[in-house]
This record gives C-alpha cells, structure tokens and sequence, in this order.
C-alpha cells in the first residue's frame, strides 16, 4: 500500500527525501515548541516562588519579636523539606531555622535570589542550591527566608524527559505521514513514467494520466500532453512529408529512368541523345530544387538565420518583386498593381528572404490569375505592423483549403496539373514565420486569393544594424 | 588559358570538372585531399583555386585561411555541399571570392570562373561601347549605332553588367546577384524573359544579333563588329 521504494532508491528517490525532510522539520518544530513551554512555565514559577518568599522575608521582618517564630512556621509550614529559612544574630550565629549560615553573598534586600547554603535536613547538613531573601532587622540580625530549586529543576527534567520520549515517536510519526504525503505523488510519477516511456518507445498516441484535481501536477500533465499533441502533429506532418517528398522525387526520376532506358535503346542519332539528356537534365534540376526548398525550410524552421537579420525596406523589395515579374504578368496579359505609400516601410529581417517570399507568392497569383486579369500588391503601414497583401483574380481557394496551402507540399486539387513543387507557399509560411509575421488566406474582391503579411515593424533596437 | 588547380575529394566530381574545364581550354591539376591541396596552393602560380569545403585531412576553408594568411591573393572558388545559409558567408569570411553550393551546373562554375580569372572590372568609367552598342549611365541613355535605345533602368543596370563583360559568359544567377542585387534561384525563367525584352529592345529587325544564349548556362554579350 505505501508502494516504498528499493533501498538502493531510497536515497534517490524524491518521496524519501521529502518524507525525512518533513520529518526533520516536525521535530525541530516540536522542539521549537517545548522549549518556549519550558521557558514560559520554568519564569512563571519561578517568579511565583520569588514573590512568596519576598512577602514571607518581609513579613518576618516587619515584627522583629516574632521573626524567630515566623521562620519556624515557614519552616514548620513545609511538608517535603523544601522550606528553608533561619533567624540569624548579628554575629552569623543561628537563632532560629535549618540553615547553617547566611549564604554568601546574598543581598540583604529582601528580593530573592539563587545561591548555595548549608542546610540542615534530618539530621545531615548538606550543601544545596536555594532561592532565598533576606532582611537585615532593626537589631542587626538577619532573617532569611528560603525555598529549594528542586521543582523548577524538575520542571526542567520532566519537560526534557518529555522531549525525549516524545521526540521519537513525533519524528517516525512525521516521517511516516510524509511517506503517506509523498508516496501518493510517487505513486503519480510511477504512473507519468511508465506513459512517459510509452510514448519513448514509440506509441505517439499515448498520453499521461491526469488526475480529477486541477493542482499543479495535472496542470504540468495537461501540457505535457498538449505538448505530446503537438508532436504527434509533427510526426504526422513529418511523415506526410516524407511521403509526399518521396512521391514527388520519385516521379521525376522515374520519368528520367524510363526516358535513359529508352534513348539508349531506341536513339539513333546525336539530335535524340541530346534531346533525351536535355529533359533528363531538366527532370534533375527540377528534383534538386525540391530537395533544396525542404532543406531550406527546414532550415529556416530552426530560426538560426534571424542572427542575420538587419533593417530592410519592405517598400524596396516588395517594389523589385514586382518589376521582377512584370515581364511574366504583360506576357499573360495580367494588371499587374503596386501601391505602396511613400516612406520607409522598415522590418527587421533577411532581405533575400522577403524577396523569395514576394517572389514565391507573385508567381503563384501569376500562375492562377487567368488572362486579362489582375494581381495587386500592396503595403501598409498600420499602428502595429506594415501590412504586405497580394490579390489575385485566379479562382480562389474554398474556406477549407486556405490554412492547408500552407502546408508542405500541398498543392489544392485544382492545381495538381500545374507545375510546381507545392513548396512555394510553405517557404512563404516558413519565412513569415521567421520574421514573426502571420500570413492568412482571404477571399479577394473579385473572388480571387488574398493573402496578407502582417511584418512586426522594425524597433528603435534594430537601428543600429545597417542595412547592406 | 589558365593554370586552376581543383582540390576536391570526390573523384567522380574532380573527374568531370577537368574534363569540362580542359575542354574550355584551362590547365586543371587536381588534388583529392586538403594538405596535398595546401601543398599545391603553396608552390603558387595559379590562375585561381577551387575547393571543396569538406575534405579529408584538412577542412577547406582552414586551407584557404592559411594561404590568406601566408598573403597569397589568388582568387578561390568555394565548393559545398552544406546547405546551410550561413555556409556562404563563411566561405566568404574565410577569404574566399565566390561560393557555389553542390549540386551545381558545370557552365555556372565555368563562368564563375572565368569571371574570377579577368581583372577586376573598372566601374568608373560611365560611357561604356561594345561594337554599334553605346551606353551612357549618367543621362541613363543608350543607341545603337545611329538609333536611340529606351532602355528602363532595369534595362540599362542589366546592359551596363553585360558591356563590362563583353564576351564573357554570364549565368541567370550572377545577373540576378548582381542586377537585382538578391540571392536566391528563382524558380520560372524570369531572367531569360527580362534579357528577351533587353534583346528585342536592341536587336531591331535585320540588326546582328548582340546578345547570345548559350545552352544550359547563361547569356553571352559579344560586339557586333
């Protein structure tokens, strides 16, 4: 039931250790505990006694004739010899009383005080600690009135015995409740990794046990296992990946086998070897090119090349894009638009990487923009960021597909026949990403694709670095 | 032409980059490893080096560190097959003059070369001819023979590139590096589409032809005359 660990464990094990800790903590309470007690009850009867014998010394004193008596009867008065006192001449010499003498060096004040006398107790005279006050009378003599300290000694004993005897069972009494404390946690734990394992030997899907409360330990159980969703997602995502690169490297290559396969056994003239090695080439280029943008997403995925970043004007790059493809947009008979507000439109950022973004996302507006259409580009800038949008009058994308285009190798059923690698707008996505800048797919105007970039706007921290 | 010497590892590689080099005309001596390629570089006298990044018994680019430092100037042309973005920078950082990621085009490298191999172009002159064709980049202007050209700016940086470099072989990609000043390939033929315009702007009907692609790798500016 208590689920205790291997002793080999025992000192590793966190539950033992909190269990000895809470041990150790009860018992230095307890201890805390008895000695405010015991310096609490040892002070109030020990000021009790003094105030009793202040009053009986002065007592004693205040009728000279009967101090004699008055000892005696303090004495008398006592049922466990623990009353002292004695009436003493001028000289030292005893009246009255069992103690031998005055005890040395007690003041003659009538407040009491802790010393060492001799005392006469059945017959023996012995050497014992007392608390005494004393008076000196009209006639010279002294009275002294005295108690011994045995009861607050044993006060002192008792509660010191009592924190021995209780000192063990209160720390094995601790050290088991915080057994009980933490073996319930362990027993969690056990449970987390034995999941935990699970999911390292390869079962994804499983997830850790969250408990009915909502304490910490569920709420760190709960993310993990949102955590565990994001990389089931991954996995998922990587292997869809996989298999969509596979696919699309082996069709190029397989077109390129059967194309070197058959020139070699059909191809007769040079014309025809040329022309085969040709479109091999370019069935190569193609292939490498696939290869080169998942490398380069992968690439910008681990954000490594934010360390290069600089200050680029969007306005500049966005501008160069699109004269870049203006050649491509006149050939196809395409408006091709940029308004862009005059003024520095700066972002933190790569500029290279902007560019291929624009690039990548003009090209594609150019691809499914038909004739005599439109593609505007725009940028803005707003309190919060510098809005980059392309709109297209191509056929638009259904609400369901807009967030997928972004995905590796995606490419929305419409376009299967186009060429493309399907990458060009996940490096969009990825170089977004890199620049924290979120990109959406809306419907355009004319029922086209809208995408927007929202670039964070260059900080006063990014002014140092030029741009180059 | 040339005496280059290629250290690279990789022998199938090392074998056709002499080849296509021998074939345009280049002496090309061949190390496969980085202390027989530092060995080579020391004894000095040539035209320019291609390495590898990665090769066994010394990494690349601490060769090429070492010859730096030792004050030999030689042009060198780094070859790798890393993909990382920043592997261009630091084969630039480690002295090197130009970069060129594996896998590449035989013609991209042989241009690059040849690029490595001539003088330094000498930028400060702003009236520049080649045969009937005449620029003029402070009014921005151009003609050809007694015809004026209406160039657009981009039109005439692209020109200026290829007049300094009158029949030198110049890739897709070093026009757009050095035209439109980004890096990266684009993926259409948006290049061949802009030098076409440039073309049809300078070659009228019955004019010779300026411009000449040539197969697989780029574009050629030759005279006229």
């Amino acid at each position: 039931m208590l689920d205790l660990p291997r002793p080999a464990d025992l000192f590793r094990s966190t539950a033992i250790r909190w269990a000895l800790g809470i041990a150790l903590w009860s018992a230095l309470l307890a201890l805390a505990m008895f000695a405010f007690v015991y310096w609490q009850t040892a002070d109030y009867l020990r000021e009790e006694l003094a105030e009793t014998l202040r009053l009986e010394v002065r007592a004693a004193a205040a009728d000279p004739a009967a101090a004699a008596t008055r000892v005696d009867t303090w004495i008398a008065m006592d049922l466990h010899a623990t009353h002292y006192g004695g009436l003493f001449a001028p000289d030292g010499a005893r009246r009255a009383g069992n103690l031998g003498a005055i005890p040395d060096r007690l003041a003659r004040d009538g407040d009491a005080y802790r010393v060492s006398a001799t005392v006469d107790l059945a017959g023996r005279r012995l050497q014992d600690e007392i608390w005494a006050a004393a008076l000196e009378l009209p006639d010279g003599s002294t009275v002294v009135i005295a108690h011994d300290t045995d009861e607050i000694d044993r006060v002192r004993a008792t509660t010191l015995r009592a924190l021995g005897l209780g000192l063990v069972p209160t720390l094995a009494l601790a050290a088991l409740g915080g057994l009980l404390l933490t073996s319930r946690a362990r027993r969690r734990l056990a449970a987390t990794e034995a999941a935990v394992a699970e999911v390292m030997r390869g079962d994804l899907g499983k997830r850790l046990p969250v408990g009915p409360r909502d304490d910490e330990f569920d709420r760190l159980t709960r993310t993990v296992n949102r955590m565990l969703d994001e990389i089931e997602h991954l996995m998922g995502e990587v292997r869809s990946v996989g298999d969509a690169v596979a696919h699309d490297l082996r069709t190029p290559l397989t077109r390129l086998r059967a194309r070197l396969e058959r020139t070699r056994s059909q191809a007769h003239t040079v014309a025809e070897f040329r022309e085969a090695i040709d479109q091999g080439l370019a069935w190569i280029d193609q292939t490498l090119a696939m290869v080169t943008a998942v490398l380069r997403i992968g690439e910008m995925e681990d954000g490594r090349r934010r360390g290069a970043f600089t200050r680029v004007d969007l306005g500049e790059v966005v501008a160069v894009a699109v004269e870049f493809h203006a050649p491509l947009a006149e050939e196809k008979d395409i408006d091709l638009a940029l308004t862009v507000p005059p003024g520095l439109h700066a972002v933190h950022g790569d500029r290279d990487l902007c560019f291929e973004a624009f690039s990548n996302l003009l090209d594609n507006a150019l691809k499914f923009t038909p004739p005599g259409g439109r593609v505007a580009v725009g940028l803005q800038r707003t309190e919060t960021a510098i809005v980059a949008t392309v709109a297209d009058t191509g056929p638009g994308l259904p609400p369901g597909e807009r967030s997928q285009v972004f995905r590796r190798f995606y490419r929305a059923e419409a376009a299967r026949r186009t060429s493309g690698h399907g990458l060009g707008l996940s490096l969009v996505a990825a170089i977004a990403d890199l620049h924290g800048a979120p990109v959406t797919i809306a419907e355009a105007a004319g029922g086209g694709c809208l995408v927007t970039l929202r670039f964070p706007p260059a900080g006063a921290d990014t002014e140092r670095s030029a741009a180059r | 032409m040339a005496k280059l010497l290629l250290i690279e590892d990789d022998s199938e590689t090392a074998a056709d980059v002499r080849a296509d080099l021998r074939g345009r005309g280049h002496d090309v001596v061949w190390a496969a490893t980085g202390p027989d390629g530092a060995r080579a570089a020391r004894d000095g006298g040539w035209g320019a080096i291609i390495l590898d990044r990665m090769l066994p018994g010394q990494d690349g680019l601490s060769v090429l560190q070492d010859l730096r430092r030792d004050g030999d100037r030689t042009p060198a042309l780094v070859l790798s097959a890393l993909g990382d973005v920043d592997e261009r920078i630091r084969g630039l950082r480690a002295g090197g003059d130009d970069y060129l990621a594996k896998p590449f085009a035989l013609g991209e490298l042989a241009a690059r070369i040849e690029a490595l191999l001539r003088r330094p172009v000498d930028s400060r002159e702003t009236v520049l001819h080649v045969g009937s064709l005449a620029i003029d980049l402070i009014a921005g202007t151009g003609r050809r023979g007694a015809r004026d050209l209406e160039l657009l700016p981009r039109e005439l940086k692209l020109l200026e590139y290829l007049m300094r470099r009158p029949g030198q072989i110049v890739t897709r990609a070093m026009l757009f590096e050095e035209v439109w000043n980004y890096r990266f390939t684009p993926k259409s033929n948006l290049i061949d589409v802009h030098v076409g315009r440039l073309r049809r702007k300078l070659e009228a009907a019955g004019e010779p032809p300026l411009i000449h692609s040539v197969r697989g790798t780029g574009f050629t500016l030759s005279p006229d005359a």
